[in-house]
């Protein structure tokens, strides 16, 4: 019980306010209080470990499932790995990209930006679903 | 930490299954030789390309040890491979 409701509750047994007022006072308590806690409660907070894909698919009447869990620190290692490659290798990319009508400049992504977008990736679910196919992304 | 054991199980058509571990140390032991060429050639590629060989090293020793924890479970009708890196 926090300490306003039990300074209402106090007043009513003094014989301060009536119940009708006591109840309104209350009510009024319960308006302000910030649903904060509902919403933590709804959704853990913690520090996602794993990437998940999860692939559910229907061929031909045959189910298939494909389950890839990947640690998201080997995701990090990667993005260092991406550092590494020579600038030539990234202008031959780009314009490979450019060709394919993905106008995106390699040489602008920098590792600090790849580190950050993985930070972030806990935050992040992907679903699709198809009739035959259904496909889920998230972290855990 | 580096891998330590990877095990894969394949469940043929006839529901057969086939477990395999395989013990990582052990392994990189036997093929040292091989290894200590490929990362000799690795080194010389680096040298080639102007990338920091020790960069790359340390990279690719991060992405090693990334990788317990991985897992990647492929299922078609009856057949299925499983394959974990612990």
């Amino acid at each position: 019980m926090n300490e306003q409701r039990k300074d209402i509750l106090d007043m009513l047994a003094e014989g301060k306010i009536t119940a009708e007022e006591a109840e309104q006072l209350i009510a009024a308590l319960e308006r302000d209080q910030p649903p904060a806690a509902a919403s933590l409660d709804a959704r853990p907070k913690g520090k996602a470990k794993y990437l998940r894909v999860v692939v559910d698919t229907l061929e031909n009447g045959e189910p298939g499932r494909v389950n890839v869990r990947v640690p998201l620190q080997l995701l990090r290692a990667g993005v260092r790995l991406a550092a590494l490659i020579p600038p030539q290798a990234l202008g031959k990319a780009n314009a490979e990209l450019n060709k394919s009508g993905v106008p995106f400049d390699l040489t602008q992504l920098k590792p600090e930006q790849l580190e950050t977008l993985v930070e972030h990736l806990d935050e992040m679910t992907v679903e699709v679903d198809q009739p035959d196919a259904k496909v889920r992304v998230f972290c855990e | 930490m580096m891998p330590q054991l990877v095990t894969a199980r394949v469940k043929r058509p006839d529901g057969r299954p086939i477990r395999i571990w395989v013990p990582v140390l052990p392994v990189v032991l036997v093929f040292s030789p091989v290894l200590v060429l490929a990362v000799l050639v690795a080194a010389v590629a680096c040298l080639v390309y102007r990338v920091s060989a020790m960069r790359a090293l340390g990279t690719g020793w991060r992405i090693v040890s990334a990788l317990p924890g991985t897992r990647v479970d492929v299922e078609q009708g009856r057949t299925a491979v499983l394959v974990t890196i612990r």
